[in-house]
């Protein structure tokens, strides 16, 4: 009967598109005819087989995260009439996932200093971040968290009434010498809702234009400038141009190109790829976050506090393998040498289960009081997504994909750069910030808090260039009347697609090939191996079979064009990775474990020469794909080791990072 | 003596709660757990979520299978997903409108996640049949492995 009823649906589904039925049958050949300007803009659809409509506005951002929110906030209230294109409700981006809270030396627990912050992240970067901006972002953030609260989120408090700070890993005092310091802020446990919800319901009294379920499909792009995006209304079929001066990303990252991450399905890189396709640069896409534990297979992340709590990692034979690997801190080493260790037990033959990929975590050796006051989260989930009974038996993980540090590269203010010919070069109109940009403040791992604290600095930094580099109302220069043409003919043949390879077979093998091939454990037989894979997979994308032929509400078109998007995403990041013959921060090679620097900083640094810029990997990679051939060429760029002002604060040069 | 009596209070309180279950005041899913003044929350409303008018019971079936697979977080996003699976293709007029109203109108994605696991009791605007249904699809009592979320393709019948 459900079968029944279910073939009912689809016809019924099929039938009901928001064409004229004359139309829906006609070739794929079509063109625009565009009518309407402002926001009362006029519809045209009696050539075109979509309708499309215009809009003019001083600044769009494409994204409604908390880097999304915050430019978009920024603008507005800065008087800029501004457009926020989203394809999720604000409150309901990823951002709100973060529990754990914002990095900033307000000095409330003990004396604190934002230059020791700034030297906790250039560290934690293995020296491949931008100093300048890391200086930004470390002297910006007090000044951030305090207009945080003046706009109204309501940050945990300590007894006398100051913003409570707790502690967090990679964080210190006094450059490494001064022991744990206490410099990360919440908002109990919501401290990424309240970001959301707050930043979301100030802009709305500034008359922020909220375009939610909106799927943006590219860039505008004409003579090397950025002139707005293209859009579909997810509700209705029609396409929107959004025209401006100023574009500003905020998509995200890029989790869902690996079969394991801790991220939901929305993060599918769309910025990046609308980047990529633009002919622009993406950066350090090799850089990708493992976390230690995530459930196998769902990639929803157990805390660091269940091995804090007594949990042991063990592989097949029932053995506890991290007290070979790590003899004094056992499972409680630091997040890579864990995630690395877990890797090599799989690979060597000791995984569980039935395909021996995965190792367990155990906790049923805990009492069943203690797990259920102290880790009460662990429990559920653990039921939820691996059916497992925590007091009875292990659960199942794998070091998950967490976050991505590469993206689009940007100077400290957040506009988007390119290099050429041996210096960086601005991009005009284009912008970008949060975990879809690469300042780049994470450099080779990023630190945890320090996320939240990249959104709020660089969307408002996003917000200010804009406003210090034009004005309100500024007229906009001419567009091609077809631009955008391209993206909506793509749609078009998505929609259509009649090839043998279902969308979710592609983006498996996808997702498998990543997870096998770049995932914690990288050489270079493997990266060679998958990068050919992955090119033949990226082929395969011509042969994409979708079922959906409606307009309205078309989830399956949605996730088709958001596999377009992770392909090219994946595509730069094995490619990077296979170049790359160096191990850094969260990219480690088991053939090449050492760091490659211009000079050696293990040992003394008189009588050394100076390596020439192509013979060392302290360099950011900038990557470009050929769409149609879904060929990647690689290109570098310096890293910026000076900071914003050398007496304000010493860039801190590189040394070996050990803790 | 406030001080006695808010200890005495708590004790009495977590004495009420069922054994496995955790103390009253707001429980962290992930980390410690302080005190929320939800200021934000109460100083800055929203604009108030509202049914959507004209829809055909169609649209809404796909408007929330998308909103369903697309979430703030990868628990509800495989929670959610895996629910309409199941129950989205023969939900009765009134069972859509209270999933739209479940899924679309709270804030923060997280309070979902704690109703439907019982880590925290559902509002009473929430209370009902769909949220009773999520419960108890959510204990997953026949211990099924719920490793992703389940691809698109069981809706494409034709090509079976």
């Amino acid at each position: 009967m459900m079968a029944g009823v279910s073939r009912i649906l689809i016809r019924r589904l099929s039938s009901s598109q928001s064409l004229p039925p004359s139309v829906r049958c006609c070739s794929r050949n079509f063109h625009f005819n565009i009518n309407g300007k402002r926001d009362d803009a006029k519809v045209s659809n009696d050539i075109s087989q979509y309708p499309v409509v215009d809009h003019h506005f001083d600044a769009v951002v494409v994204g409604a995260g908390g880097a999304g929110l915050r430019a978009a906030f920024g603008l507005s209230e800065a008087g800029f009439n501004t457009a926020c294109v989203t394809k999720l409700f604000p409150t309901r981006s990823h951002t709100v996932a973060a529990q754990g809270g914002i990095n900033a030396a307000l000095g409330n627990m003990e004396a604190d200093d934002w230059r020791w912050h700034f030297y906790d992240t250039v560290k934690g970067s293995d020296w491949l971040g931008d100093q300048d901006a890391i200086h930004y972002m470390t002297e910006q953030a007090p000044a951030s968290v305090v207009e945080l609260e003046n706009f109204g989120m309501p940050f945990s408090r300590t007894e006398d009434g100051k913003i409570y700070q707790r502690a967090f890993g990679g964080q210190s005092l006094k450059f490494g010498k001064g022991g744990q310091a206490h410099r990360c802020c919440c908002v109990a446990d919501r401290t990424g809702h309240s970001l959301l919800h707050t930043l979301y319901g100030r802009s709305l009294r500034f008359d922020t234009s909220y375009f939610v379920e909106y799927f943006a499909l590219d860039l505008l792009m004409e003579d090397g400038e950025c002139k707005g995006v293209i859009a579909f209304c997810m509700e209705d079929g029609s396409i929107h141009r959004f025209r401006s001066k100023n574009t500003v990303i905020a998509t995200g990252g890029y989790g869902r190109t690996y079969f394991s991450c801790t991220s939901a399905h929305t993060s599918t890189g769309d910025g990046n790829a609308m980047v990529t396709r633009a002919g622009l640069p993406c950066q350090d896409l090799e850089f990708v976050q493992f976390h230690p534990t995530g459930i196998y297979g769902a990639g929803c992340l157990i805390t660091e506090g269940c091995r804090g709590e007594g949990g042991i990692l063990i592989n097949s034979e029932g053995e506890r393998f991290m007290e070979r690997y790590a003899p004094n801190a056992k499972d409680l080493a630091s997040r890579d040498v864990v995630s690395r260790s877990m890797t090599i037990e799989i690979r060597e033959g000791r995984g569980c289960g039935p395909e021996k990929d995965h190792v367990y975590l155990q906790l049923h050796h805990l009492p069943p009081q203690q797990l259920a006051v102290r880790l009460p989260g662990i429990s559920e989930t653990a039921m939820i997504f691996a059916g497992v009974e925590v007091t009875k038996e292990p659960i199942p993980v794998l070091p998950t994909v967490h976050y991505n540090m590469g993206g689009v590269p940007t100077n400290y203010k957040g506009q988007v750069i390119t290099h050429v010919g041996g210096e960086d070069k601005v991009v005009p109109g284009l912008y970008a910030c949060g975990e879809a940009a690469c300042a780049s403040v994470h450099g080779a791992n990023r630190l945890g808090a320090n996320s939240l604290l990249d959104l709020v600095v660089f969307g408002r930094a996003c917000a200010l260039t804009i406003a210090e580099t034009g004005t309100p109302g500024e007229k906009l220069s001419p567009l091609k009347p077809n631009a955008g043409e391209e993206s909506v003919a793509n749609l078009d043949k998505i929609r259509f697609a009649e090839g043998t390879i279902r969308t979710s077979e592609i983006r498996l093998n996808m997702q498998k090939t990543m997870q096998n091939h770049a995932a914690v454990f990288r050489t270079g037989d493997l990266l060679k191996e998958g990068c050919d894979k992955m090119d033949a997979i990226y082929q395969s994308m011509e042969d994409i079979k979708t079922f959906d032929r409606g307009i309205v509400w078309n989830t399956d078109l949605v996730e088709s064009l958001e596999l377009q998007n992770l392909m090219l995403n994946a595509v730069q990041t094995i490619h990077s990775a296979e170049a790359r013959k160096e191990s850094r921060g969260a990219h480690a090679r088991e053939d090449y474990q050492d760091r490659m620097d211009e000079l050696d900083y293990a040992k003394p640094l008189a009588g050394q020469e100076k390596k020439s810029f192509d013979q060392h990997w302290r360099k950011h990679t900038l990557s470009t794909v050929d769409i149609k051939t879904g060929k990647v060429t690689l290109g570098y760029r310096p890293v910026i080791d000076r900071s914003l002002d050398q007496e304000e604060c010493s860039a801190i040069p590189p040394a070996i990072r050990s803790y | 003596s406030i001080n006695v009596l808010i200890v005495v209070n708590r004790v009495y309180q977590v004495v009420l709660r069922p054994t496995l279950a955790c103390p009253v005041s707001t429980r962290g899913y992930k980390g410690e757990a302080s005190d929320d003044s939800r200021g934000d929350l109460i100083e800055i409303p929203l604009p108030p979520w509202t049914e959507k008018d004209g829809e055909t019971m169609d649209m809404k079936r796909r408007r929330l299978l998308f909103q369903s697979r697309k979430r703030g977080m990868l628990e509800n996003c495989i929670l959610l997903s895996l629910f309409a699976k199941k129950y989205l293709n023969t939900m009765s007029e009134t069972q859509l409108r209270q999933y739209d109203r479940l899924i679309n109108e709270p804030s923060n994605d997280w309070d979902i996640y704690y109703w439907a696991t019982e880590a925290q009791p559902v509002p009473n605007v929430y209370a009902g049949e769909i949220m009773d249904l999520l419960k108890e699809f959510t204990k997953n009592k026949d211990q099924e492995q719920r490793l992703d979320a389940p691809n698109l393709e069981y809706l494409d019948k034709g090509s079976q």
